[in-house]
């Protein structure tokens, strides 16, 4: 990493971690194809079932916001927030609006850009759930492409605590809806049995998730947060046999290094946990650690993003994993997030907790400081505030990072004796 | 000015004095706090309860910055710190319509810290379908079993009286906001919108009597032509009354609203429906736009027609610094405008204050530039 600039990418450290480049490039390419053969492509937010009808239908899902990250790994995201401030949008909006409205009024067509972009919409969804600036984000994204077909969806919002019956009820008709606008749009009808199939794909490639993230407990930890990348393929591939094959290797990979007793430093000192978005143009920050023994074993944002599904009633699955995805992680519930946090610094034995005070996302950020405050009352763990900005490196200093971060992992070296 | 003569002191007290007041009203009736004009206050008075908005005002954020990051919008900022510091021990508790990400956070932080004891959000639906009404009665059902267990008494004729007596309420106001319009009733915008305020901390029908004896002495005022140029000012909460002391010093004359301490609280004044709950429903899901509820798209020609309607030459937009839905609406709202001709300016208020010689400048420079 380049200790001047704000910016840098993660060594990754597990074989099968190389052949993510060529999924995602795969996933984009698809697109285009996709768009070339005719068939129908739809933009959505990810984490609410959609994905899975997608697949079940044959059609063609773009995550504009997971665009997002891989703008700011190819470093395209100072040009597409130009193009969103000449626009008026304020610096203070989510990095994730500004870079994806910045893109579509900008840079989107153009020769040269990486993976060439996305391909244009036939379908937008935009959302009545999840946090505003996604909602913002599609509405922008419909006023751009007017000819594209809108569908304006809205589910409840509630602490996953208080699920109650009604609101899976709204939530399911609101999935009816959604098959019956595609049905209409797209002339293709749903085949319920390839659906009960997709959300079994689905389910499994939680399982696999699950189970991969349950071999960060052992000590050593044979994966760190610097492979969160892996992410990608349970944003953009769930529900597909392509996700169930790599995942399994992944969790093959891993559970050997695990039984190995194969670390990811030589001697892991510190386990740490990281709390909120990553910073995706500095990746490498999660090596950052390394130098004092660290590792970052477990986050909160994963978690979002494996959740167990009722196979046996496939669209009730998709409603309550629509229901859950959001708030999981959100500020929606204090306390089931708070509970989250201190259940994932038990069960992988952390020593420090990373609160990473993020501009672009509020609703993760919130809340912070009572867990904290919990963290040291209830589980006698250190914790310490870092402040970034998961999309802007603008709102990132590296010498503050790390004179923070460096104070503190000293001071967790010396509670645990290991200095 | 026109309408200086009328008395506006039983508003002004009621605002300056609300904290002693509705401490000793809450030792004879439960009063609950409510951040956001998509609050079901008609439910929460039809229970038996005083729904009163929560405030945050000016002040120097102390507690509250040890709770929230400085990128939370100084409304929130300041009402966490009032209640932090006590400010708000005569509420029994906050209920609050889910409309931003940060007020539904802020409510559970005031749950963790502030001792207050109840805490509901009401998940509102987007859509206005057969599906979203039936929704919006589950969630509203939910209240009504939560409001009954915190001692509540509801039912159903007591709803449809709420629903009466907010509605004349907000016919009254609307009547206002066309007497501003039409230049009758000029008061200074402090004035006018400390009428506003004073009915977000009165018990309301006691504001209804006010109001009513306000608007039949404002009706028999004559016309006077405007001696400022003609503004509508859009935003969410605007509580820095000095902020239209300036605007209004620079020769500016704020003639109608896009606020939620405006006319987004009054219109429409009531919906129709087969029962109170229905009709409670349909004006809720036909209010006047507020970008955390609403699209874009819906909401500019809304504003438009409201600009054109009253005759403004320009708008003003007054953001709560990091105020998401409001930032993310400006792109597509000041573009409509500008293509209309109808010139903007967008001044972000931050809880310090600290922008007076800035916004003297920028204001005197806007209305030299409508003035040609």
């Amino acid at each position: 990493m380049d200790k001047t600039q704000n910016t840098g990418k993660s060594t990754k450290r597990l074989a099968t971690a190389r052949e993510l480049q060529k999924i995602v490039a795969e996933f984009y390419l698809e697109g285009h194809e996709a768009k070339k053969a005719g068939k129908p492509i739809g933009w959505m937010p990810p984490m609410n079932g959609l994905i899975e009808i997608f697949y079940a239908m044959d059609l063609q899902p773009v995550f504009p916001e997971n665009w997002s990250p891989v703008c700011a790994a190819f470093g395209l995201i100072h040009k597409n927030y130009m193009t969103a401030e000449s626009m008026g949008f304020s610096p203070d909006l989510c990095g994730y609006l500004r870079n994806c409205v910045g893109y579509i009024n900008g840079m989107m067509g153009e020769e040269g850009v990486p993976l060439n972009g996305l391909p244009e919409p036939d379908m937008i969804f935009v959302p009545g759930a999840g946090c505003v600036p996604a909602m913002k984000n599609f509405q922008y994204i419909a006023k751009r492409f007017p000819e594209a077909k809108v569908f304006n969806a809205d589910l409840p919002q509630v602490p996953i605590e208080n699920i109650q019956r009604y609101h899976i009820d709204y939530a399911l008709s609101e999935i009816n809806r959604i098959i019956d606008f595609l049905t209409e749009t797209t002339g293709r009808k749903m085949d319920y049995d390839r659906l009960a199939e997709v959300v079994r794909l689905s389910d499994q490639s939680c399982a696999l998730w699950d189970e991969i993230t349950s071999y960060r407990r052992c000590i050593p930890t044979p994966i760190s947060a610097a492979e969160v990348g892996l992410m990608f393929v349970m944003v953009t591939r769930q529900g597909t046999q392509l996700a169930v094959d790599y995942l399994t290797k992944v969790r093959d990979e891993v559970k050997q290094c695990a039984e190995q007793k194969t670390g990811i430093v030589a001697e892991e000192k510190v386990r740490l946990f990281w709390d909120n978005i990553p910073l995706w143009y500095n990746l490498g920050l999660f090596n950052y650690f390394e130098r004092y023994g660290g590792v970052v074993v477990a986050e909160t944002y994963s978690a979002a993003w494996s959740i167990r599904l009722d196979t046996s009633n496939p669209l009730e699955a998709l409603a309550m994993k629509s229901l859950q995805s959001y708030p999981m992680v959100s500020c929606v519930s204090m306390q089931r997030r708070k509970d989250m946090v201190l259940r994932a610094c038990r069960d992988y034995h952390i020593d420090g907790v990373i609160l990473h005070s993020n501009k672009s996302c509020l609703p993760i950020t919130l809340g912070q400081m009572d867990i904290k405050r919990a963290l040291q009352e209830e589980l006698g763990v250190p914790s310490v505030v870092i402040e970034a900005d998961h999309m802007d490196p603008a709102n990132f200093s590296m010498s503050q990072f790390e004179d923070r971060a460096g104070s503190f992992m000293e001071m967790l070296l010396q509670r645990k004796g290991r200095s | 000015m026109v309408g200086m003569s009328i008395n506006l002191s039983a508003f002004r007290n009621a605002v300056s004095e609300r904290e002693k007041r509705l401490t000793r009203h809450a030792g004879k009736q439960k009063v609950f706090g409510w951040f956001c004009t998509y609050t079901p206050i008609e439910l929460i008075h039809a229970a038996g309860f005083l729904p009163v908005r929560i405030y945050g005002g000016m002040t120097t954020v102390e507690k509250a910055g040890n709770l929230v990051p400085n990128f939370v919008c100084p409304y929130m900022r300041t009402s966490l710190e009032r209640a932090l510091r006590g400010e708000y021990k005569y509420l029994s508790g906050v209920i609050q319509g889910y409309t931003c990400d940060i007020s539904c956070g802020i409510m559970n932080i005031w749950a963790e810290n502030t001792g207050l004891k109840m805490f509901h959000t009401v998940p509102l639906p987007y859509n206005t379908n057969e599906s979203a009404r039936d929704f919006y009665r589950h969630t509203l059902n939910e209240l009504i079993d939560k409001l009954n267990a915190a001692g509540g008494k509801f039912d159903m004729a007591a709803l449809g009286r709420s629903l009466d007596l907010y509605a004349n309420i907000r016919k009254k106001l609307l009547r206002l906001h066309e007497l501003r319009r039409q230049n009758i009733f000029a008061p200074p915008s402090r004035d006018f919108y400390t009428i506003m305020e004073a009915g977000f901390c009165m018990p309301p029908e006691e504001y209804l009597e006010l109001l009513a004896r306000l608007v039949t002495e404002v009706e028999n005022l004559k016309a006077n032509p405007s001696s400022g140029i003609p503004v509508l000012v859009s935003g969410s909460i605007v509580e820095q009354m000095w902020i239209f002391d300036l605007l209004e010093a620079a020769g500016g004359q704020v003639v109608a609203d896009d606020l939620c301490n405006g006319y987004r609280f009054c219109q429409p004044a009531d919906g129709s429906g087969a029962n109170p709950i229905d009709r409670l429903i349909d004006r809720y899901m036909h209010r006047f736009p507020c970008p955390s509820r609403s699209t874009v798209q819906d909401r500019v020609p809304r504003v438009k027609e409201l600009v054109e309607k009253s005759g403004a030459k320009g708008v003003i937009f007054l953001f709560q610094k990091f105020c998401t839905p409001h930032l993310a609406d400006y792109p597509a709202l000041s573009e409509a405008l500008r293509d209309d001709g109808i010139p903007v300016l967008s001044i972000e208020m931050d809880e310090s204050g600290n922008i007076e010689g800035q916004l003297k400048t920028r204001f005197g420079a806007f209305f030299e530039m409508i003035n040609g």
